[in-house]
């Protein structure tokens, strides 16, 4: 079920921007819509709205939620097969393969573009072995 | 809530640059399941009678799995398909790699292309677009520059599936790369493409995959992963041609457990086999006229399988894959890196040419790679010549002034090189060694061994007769990819499809050769669950671990929510079958005419080695076989009755 946003929405044209499969239409500073067909439910254009303007598939409103606090994946290798599933689940691409290691031949999944993560959480949803969780950065203190 | 499928096609055409989505109702898929099955149900009906191979007519198929992207393991296998014109038949390649999710990514079960471009162009998707760019720059490139450079005009992460320059010239042998070099490289599909100026698909989708039960799939996977994980030490490198020759002296055979090969693959990769196959008699030596005697231990030392993982910078894992069986290696001389050799390879351009040095095997699988050229052929069409040459068929001045004699790597390398370039003798051998027996002629027919055209993989039908039934019956000879007495073993079917016979633990050699129904049971057994794994993009080496450790038919109930029997999907798998075989007899083929040649079916027997005597009674076992399917047993052509009792529209 796909995102819809509300007339709450002031145009700013921030989900425009983030949207990952240009599912989202609208001039500035006028009312955006979401083409139902092409989202994805990343959820993107909920966490970064200043309005709070957009509902999930459910009809329950996103909160706006401060970049810095998006969650991010963790990788656990003891459970990850390097079976590339989550890298290929990424709508924005932004997990890579690491090189292999003295002791162990096989690469395993990183995040290499921290900046462009979405926080959409696809990667942990697909990963059949549940060697990836979500969690916010922890800021060095 | 979804199905695993996309329930859509792109059909481009080529000629006019149309490109038009087509949704696919359900009922097809509930018939014919995705990948190769909705790719079987398309190109029969859509691809006319008589329809020339490379002319506008030929519809090229590019395919998903129904299983890949759902979370099930071992579900990243596409398939490219179309009317073969190296057997003028129905034409399959099967490819690991990352373009099958790739290709449900763009919202696509499948993308076609028919017509022919007036130049050289790619199909570009991204966020929904797809559109035809032209590859003008690209054409004449080689598989990894030509793969670079369109990556790099792409959105990032994007997965590419292209030509080389073999595919470019037409050459009856070349396939299709992905991922820099891995081929899906059977059936000549590669000209196909080259006949449409196709010289790439470029794909950059982000759309989900809908899946009825994710979360069952996912524990199903894990229960899977736990074998894949499970890795004993095990022997080196250097004891496996023992262990291969112990498997020839012993009268009776172990019915295998695909636990055992699991643990090989993930060790070493397919190479784990290269001297074991040997000394077992499972590779075809010199031309198949050889024997494991004529290329021992000492000589296949090169080729031994820790030779390969040494080179080994990183394992290759193909989309979803737990095991990761593949491998980038480092190599000295023109490249510095190559996918590793798979055995394949490794026996085709080695012991079938007498060939030891491992350098030369290196070279050459990144230039034919490179080239889109099939290793398997390539290395069998060199044999030929070989033969050719040391019978007195062929003269120093017929190939250029090379010496072609068993084992002279140099030579065989620069014959190779030929082909790629079609150069002198390499343009007639280009085609394969049917075509080229023919354009030879000097009664040159008898080196040639093939079945229909294909040149058969490296697997001795006379140490394992089912390989000669596979390489003789199927709709795409000459594959070793889809049934034999070991595969039937390591399927281990009987555990979960009722009515199965199934195998003990130990038998005795010599009933491998016992022509009987129920070695036709099994070999129908092998074509229809094979059908059922490239209908779900899975791949053949996790099949091999059983399918009561790999839970094909869960899988598939649970990302569909379809709750059908392992019987009921066994009927998918004939339908598939029955479905091919009618593209064949649509085109005219005479299914009896893809017999594979007296050689390889010891026609007459060896007198040495370890097929010595061995000779496989293989009219009978294909007209049992067809029997199985409901077909003529004398002439292998499904009848109307048949058609209509598998519930096949007839078009």
């Amino acid at each position: 079920m796909a995102y819809r946003i509300t007339d709450a929405c002031n145009g700013c044209g921030a989900c425009q921007k983030i949207c990952p499969v240009d599912a989202i239409d609208g001039e500035k500073k006028e009312l955006h819509v979401i083409d139902e067909a092409r989202c994805i439910e990343c959820g993107s254009c909920g966490r970064i709205c200043p309005q709070q303007a957009v509902q999930d598939g459910f009809g329950i409103a996103c909160e706006t939620i401060k970049h810095s606090k998006w969650e991010k994946p963790v990788f656990d290798r003891k459970k990850c097969m390097s079976c590339t599933i989550c890298i290929d689940a990424c709508p924005v691409k932004c997990l890579a393969l690491s090189e292999a290691e003295a002791k162990d031949p096989h690469g395993y999944p990183y995040l290499e573009k921290e900046k462009i993560c979405l926080g959409c959480g696809f990667c942990a949803y697909e990963c059949p072995v549940n060697a990836v969780t979500m969690a916010v950065p922890q800021s060095v203190s | 809530m979804g199905k695993g499928y996309m329930g859509k096609i792109l059909m481009v055409n080529l000629s006019g640059g149309n490109i038009q989505e087509e949704i696919i109702p359900d009922e097809v898929y509930e018939k014919y399941l995705s990948g190769m099955g909705l790719a079987a149900y398309i190109l029969y009906n859509r691809i006319p009678a008589g329809a020339d191979p490379l002319g506008p007519d030929n519809i090229l198929g590019f395919v998903s799995g129904l299983l890949t992207g759902t979370g099930s393991l071992f579900a990243g296998r596409w398939m490219v398909v179309g009317k073969s014109p190296l057997t003028g038949g129905w034409g399959d390649a099967n490819c690991g790699g990352n373009l099958s999710p790739a290709i449900k990514r763009c919202g696509y079960d499948g993308i076609f292309f028919k017509g022919i471009s007036s130049k050289p162009v790619y199909l570009y998707i991204e966020k929904g677009k797809a559109e035809l760019r032209d590859a003008s720059h690209l054409w004449g490139q080689d598989t990894v520059e030509a793969e670079k450079m369109l990556l790099e005009e792409a959105a990032a992460g994007a997965r590419v599936a292209l030509i080389g320059p073999s595919g470019e010239k037409l050459s009856l042998i070349s396939g299709i790369s992905n991922d820099r070099g891995r081929m899906a490289a059977r059936s000549g599909l590669g000209a196909v493409m080259g006949s449409k100026r196709l010289k790439a698909l470029v794909l950059a989708g982000a759309k989900r995959i809908p899946v009825h039960n994710r979360e069952g799939i996912k524990r199903l996977s894990q229960k899977c992963n736990r074998w894949v994980q499970f890795q004993p030490p095990f022997v080196s490198g250097s004891m496996m041609p023992y262990v291969g020759a112990f498997m020839r002296i012993m009268p009776t055979v172990l019915a295998q457990d695909g636990m055992l090969y699991k643990t090989l693959l993930r060790k070493w990769g397919t190479g784990s086999m290269n001297q074991a196959s040997i000394e077992m008699g499972d590779s075809p030596i010199k031309n198949w006229k050889g024997t494991n005697e004529d290329f021992g231990p000492k000589r296949s030392l090169t080729t031994n399988p820790d030779v390969f993982t040494d080179r080994e910078i990183i394992k290759y894992h193909c989309h979803s894959c737990p095991l990761g069986c593949g491998g980038i290696c480092s190599m000295t001389g023109k490249y510095s890196e190559t996918h590793k050799p798979e055995y394949e390879t490794v026996l085709a351009l080695g012991g079938l040419c007498m060939n030891e040095d491992v350098n030369s095997i290196f070279h050459l699988n990144e230039s034919l790679n490179r080239a889109g050229m099939d290793t398997i052929s390539a290395g069998a069409t060199a044999a030929f010549a070989i033969e050719c040459y040391e019978e007195g068929l062929l003269t120093k001045e017929d190939t250029d002034g090379l010496e072609l004699t068993w084992g002279n790597s140099e030579a065989i390398t620069a014959l190779i090189e030929k082909m790629i370039d079609r150069e002198g003798i390499g343009d007639i051998l280009a085609d394969g060694s049917k075509v080229a027996a023919r354009k030879l002629g000097r009664g040159s027919e008898r080196y040639a061994v093939h079945a229909g055209g294909q040149e058969p993989a490296m697997h001795d039908s006379r140490n394992d007769p089912g390989f000669a039934l596979h390489y003789s019956v199927e709709p795409a000879p000459g594959r070793h990819t889809i049934g034999s007495g070991l595969y039937y073993e390591m399927f281990q079917l009987w555990k979960r499809v009722k009515g199965l016979p199934k195998v003990g633990p130990l038998y005795f050699k010599g009933s491998k050769y016992v022509v009987d129904e129920e070695k036709a049971v099994r070999g129908a057994a092998c074509s229809k669950f094979t059908n059922l794994l490239n209908g779900s993009g899975l791949c053949m080496f996790g099949a091999f671990l059983g399918v009561k450790k790999i839970p094909t038919f869960d899988w598939l109930n649970a990302a569909t929510g379809w709750n059908k029997t392992p019987e009921e999907y066994m009927k998918i798998g004939e339908r598939l079958q029955t479905l091919k075989q009618a593209f064949n007899v649509k085109h005219g083929i005479e299914p009896k005419n893809f017999k594979i040649s007296s050689r390889a079916i010891g026609a007459p027997p060896q007198t040495r080695g370890a097929n010595k005597g061995r000779s496989v009674g293989l009219d009978e076992m294909m007209g049992d076989y067809w029997k199985q399917f409901g077909w003529d047993t004398l002439t292998g052509k499904p009848s109307e009755e048949c058609l209509a009792r598998l519930d096949i529209e007839v078009q």
